[in-house]
């Protein structure tokens, strides 16, 4: 029984290695294009890296935050989403997709759904905003070996907790009928997660923390990197591995009623 | 080929239903209605109807895509939705505008990703492509990107990217959508090799009639989410597919004579619709008729509209 | 003026209208961005003993408020659509209509926007009243008005300027990611152009940018220089000018290279 299901585990890890394969195949077939996506992503980042430089500039240190921090939330941002978005590209895309019915090909397949759906496409235009994270501590973030493994273990969490909540927020749409669900939230995560949640009063602020979990994502990593703290650590795993397990739970349920694009569902 | 013996599929009761619209406009539709029927392994049938009749919903099911509301569905003994991953080995699955292939890739990359997805071992894997190619004529297409092709070659890269892992039962929905004339013909004569060959089941969803006479053997006509016909295309034949209809544009008005094996549907000063019943008079003598007396600017032979031979089937009003 | 423009215009106001929904999700989202912006701006001035660059909390929330307003209510991702348009060849048919290409596309864009302009406005408006109360000056916040207008109309006249680049580039992406961080900066659609250190403001305010968002937001700040929409109508012409030799040296290269 659990040698069978050993073996299954298997199976499905070498079917998804084989797709994730031929998503990178994809993904560097058009390299024209690559370049300049990655290009434009680290004018992106480097335009809120001034920001951030200015703003604390003017303004010093405000409840813990100066520019030096700033700069961690902005290279833990880069990096995880980055990270998030540029290997599990279909993560912000399950909403639409299950409204329009995509997820056909891969139910057609002897694969876990939702595993093979987010490794079944790579955009390169993000790994950018990853290697401009990476660079952005490496000069500013004065790696040593403890930070530099806080910074990896915080990275794997908040990226972790992104994907778990892109995912929830998709599968939503299966629940309302409509795919708007997934943009929904990947648009109100990306935006909040640029502002130091410490800057929110409490009902926002608790919001940041729960709901639309933020917090987690930027704020309480790049905190952690200078400030250490167990309970705060522990919180984040756990915020993390809470928003994995739902996704799962909220994609498997939903696909009970996919309705792959046999109806019109939009008002 | 595993053929246990028992019937490849069985559907009884089936029921499918959505529920759609927001808030106040919130309507139930039920787009499969009762259906039952069973298919014998090595079958050819084709499962037709009108649009919205409700057969890609049906087709869907059967491949474990949506769960059944009510109703019993067992392909291959096993149940569809429940099943999926198993079944998903045993069955093959090709939706017209749904693409199994990668679209920067070769289809060949793809039958790699596909291999090691069914476990075929490479060499196997690269056998059967072998086999694959010279079966659907196709070896000089595997080794150019997806989007350089064109739809026609694409559907027959499609086929050989579902059949790589020798499904008992190929499931079709649509698949000549959007083709010519001579690339569906010879995708239908596809169809047809592989059944011969390999005892391959087929199940084909179609709204095109033609589909019907050359790849099926078996016909299950839908419409409204109900079954309204099952029986053999050969009875279908005879019975209905009889009928052609004959548009003529006149260049002045004319009276039309009373022709035997034609009925007149429709006259004005400037056009004519006309259905021959070619069982009992060729379309080529009618056509000999009219050019020889009439003031013809334009004429052209067409199909019945499906609809209008579903509405025939029971004499139901349109 | 030609009768297109009107047309134009109107047609582009009906589009956005027919579509509530996406115009609610566009106000919620102006709100979530101007809250949180705000929100931050203020938690800095009261660290800073109330005001930062000349600016106290309650011009600050004004000034967000209105530069975000005039940001947003500007479709962002004109240049990813002109860009496809390129490539997939709308444009080529478009140029055998009588009307010229860019005067129609602007005014029917500009069209879109105001439905959006005149809603954050209002939502703007609200939600300044709730957190921070009047705005420091009436006169600065009914000149603001005809400024939101004309920021929307600058920044889309070289949205088209920038897009027309695509005839030549083939990819959009790069252009646009770069025009929004110029307008974030050089915009001072984050942070009020006085912020900047004085070599950086010094530039800014030659730029046209800061006419997109810093203009409307400066005025209903409570700074009231009129002045500023006589630079804001001065860059409209240039920019206009150079967003139909754009298209114009486009539509040259389209005929030659092809679709």
């Amino acid at each position: 029984m659990a040698s069978a299901a050993c073996k299954r585990w298997v199976v499905d890890v070498r079917a998804i290695a084989a797709t994730s394969r031929g998503a990178f195949a994809e993904s560097v077939a058009n390299p024209k294009a690559f370049w300049a996506q990655v290009a434009a992503m680290m004018i992106n980042d480097l335009g809120w890296m001034a920001f951030w430089v200015l703003f604390f500039d003017e303004v010093g240190e405000v409840r813990g935050w100066d520019g030096e921090r700033a700069l961690l939330l902005l290279a833990v941002f880069a990096t995880s989403a980055g990270l998030v978005l540029g290997l599990f590209t279909n993560a912000r895309h399950i909403g639409r997709m299950a409204a329009d019915g995509e997820l056909d090909a891969a139910l057609a397949l002897p694969v876990p759904p939702l595993t093979y759906l987010l490794v079944r496409r790579i955009s390169p235009v993000n790994l950018g905003d990853v290697l401009f994270g990476i660079v952005l501590f490496a000069v500013s973030g004065r790696p040593d070996a403890g930070r530099v493994g806080i910074f990896v273990v915080g990275v794997a969490a908040s990226a972790g907790l992104l994907l778990g909540f892109l995912v929830v927020t998709g599968s939503l749409g299966f629940f309302v009928g409509h795919g708007e669900t997934g943009d929904l939230g990947f648009n109100a995560i990306l935006l909040l997660a640029n502002y130091p949640a410490d800057f929110f009063g409490g009902p926002t602020k608790l919001v940041l923390y729960t709901v639309i979990p933020a917090a987690f994502v930027t704020a309480v990593p790049a905190t952690l990197i200078d400030e250490f703290d167990w309970a705060q650590a522990a919180l984040l795993l756990a915020a993390s591995a809470t928003f994995l397990v739902a996704a799962w739970a909220t994609f498997t349920l939903g696909l009970r009623r996919y309705s792959s694009g046999s109806v019109w569902t939009q008002a | 080929m595993r053929h246990s013996g028992r019937v490849a599929i069985e559907v009884r009761g089936l029921t499918k239903t959505f529920v759609t619209g927001r808030r106040r406009a919130r309507r139930t539709i039920e787009a499969v209605r009762d259906i039952s029927f069973s298919v014998e392994p090595g079958e050819r049938v084709a499962y037709i109807g009108p649009n919205g009749a409700g057969k890609s919903t049906s087709i869907k099911v059967l491949t474990g895509i949506l769960h059944a509301t009510s109703g019993e569905v067992q392909v291959l003994g096993l149940v569809p939705w429940r099943d999926r991953r198993r079944l998903t080995r045993r069955i093959g699955t090709l939706f017209g505008q749904r693409s199994q292939l990668w679209f920067e890739l070769t289809p060949l990359q793809s039958f790699r990703l596909l291999a090691a997805i069914h476990r075929i071992e490479r060499a196997e894997a690269q056998a059967r492509v072998a086999e694959l190619a010279e079966l659907l004529d196709a070896g000089d297409l595997f080794d150019q990107p997806i989007r350089s092709l064109s739809l026609g070659q694409r559907m027959r890269c499609e086929l050989a990217a579902c059949m790589l892992h020798r499904p008992e039962i190929l499931f079709l929905d649509e698949p000549t959508i959007g083709l010519d004339l001579l690339a569906k013909q010879l995708f239908r004569d596809l169809l047809v090799r592989l059944n011969h060959e390999r005892g391959t089941t087929i199940f084909l969803t179609s709204h095109d009639v033609a589909d019907v006479e050359h790849v099926a053997r078996r016909v299950v006509i839908v419409n409204h989410g109900s079954i309204i016909y099952d029986d053999a295309v050969a009875t279908l034949r005879r019975t209905l597919l009889a009928t052609k209809l004959i548009e003529v544009g006149l260049s002045s008005a004319v009276d039309i004579p009373a022709l035997d094996g034609v009925t007149v549907l429709e006259h004005t000063a400037t056009a004519a619709r006309l259905a021959v019943d070619t069982a009992r008079r060729s379309v080529r003598d009618v056509l000999d008729v009219l050019l020889d007396t009439w003031p013809v600017a334009d004429i052209s032979v067409v199909d019945p509209p499906l609809e209008d031979v579903i509405a025939e089937i029971y004499g139901a009003p349109r | 003026m030609p009768p297109w423009v009107g047309v134009a215009v109107r047609t582009g106001a009906r589009r956005v209208l027919a579509e509530p929904s996406a115009l609610l999700m566009q106000v919620f989202f102006y709100l979530l961005v101007t809250g949180a912006v705000t929100s931050l701006w203020r938690v800095a001035v009261e660290a800073n003993g109330g005001t930062v660059a000349g600016y106290d909390a309650r011009a600050l929330t004004w000034y967000l408020a209105l530069s975000e307003g005039a940001y947003l209510a500007v479709h962002s991702r004109i240049i990813e659509e002109i860009g496809d348009d390129v490539a997939g060849g709308t444009v080529a048919s478009e140029m055998l209509r009588p009307a010229p290409v860019v005067g129609v596309r602007l005014a029917t864009e500009l069209g879109k926007a105001l439905p959006r302009l005149a809603v954050n406005c209002g939502a703007g408006v609200l939600l300044c009243l709730l957190t921070v109360g009047a705005p420091p000056s009436t006169a600065g916040l009914l000149l603001a008005v005809p400024a939101m207008l004309l920021a929307g109309a600058c920044n889309l006249a070289a949205m088209h300027g920038v897009a027309a680049l695509t005839f030549w580039l083939r990819d959009a992406r790069t252009s646009w990611f770069l025009y929004q961080k110029l307008i974030f900066i050089f915009g001072g659609m984050l942070l009020p152009l006085q912020v900047l250190p004085p070599w950086l403001h010094d530039v800014a305010v030659r730029l046209p940018f800061m006419t997109m968002t810093y203009v409307p937001a400066r005025l209903a700040s409570g700074h009231v220089e009129p002045e500023l929409l006589l630079v804001q109508l001065g860059w409209l012409a240039v920019l206009a000018a150079f967003a139909t030799s754009a298209f114009a040296g486009g539509e040259r290269r389209l005929q030659a290279v092809g679709g």
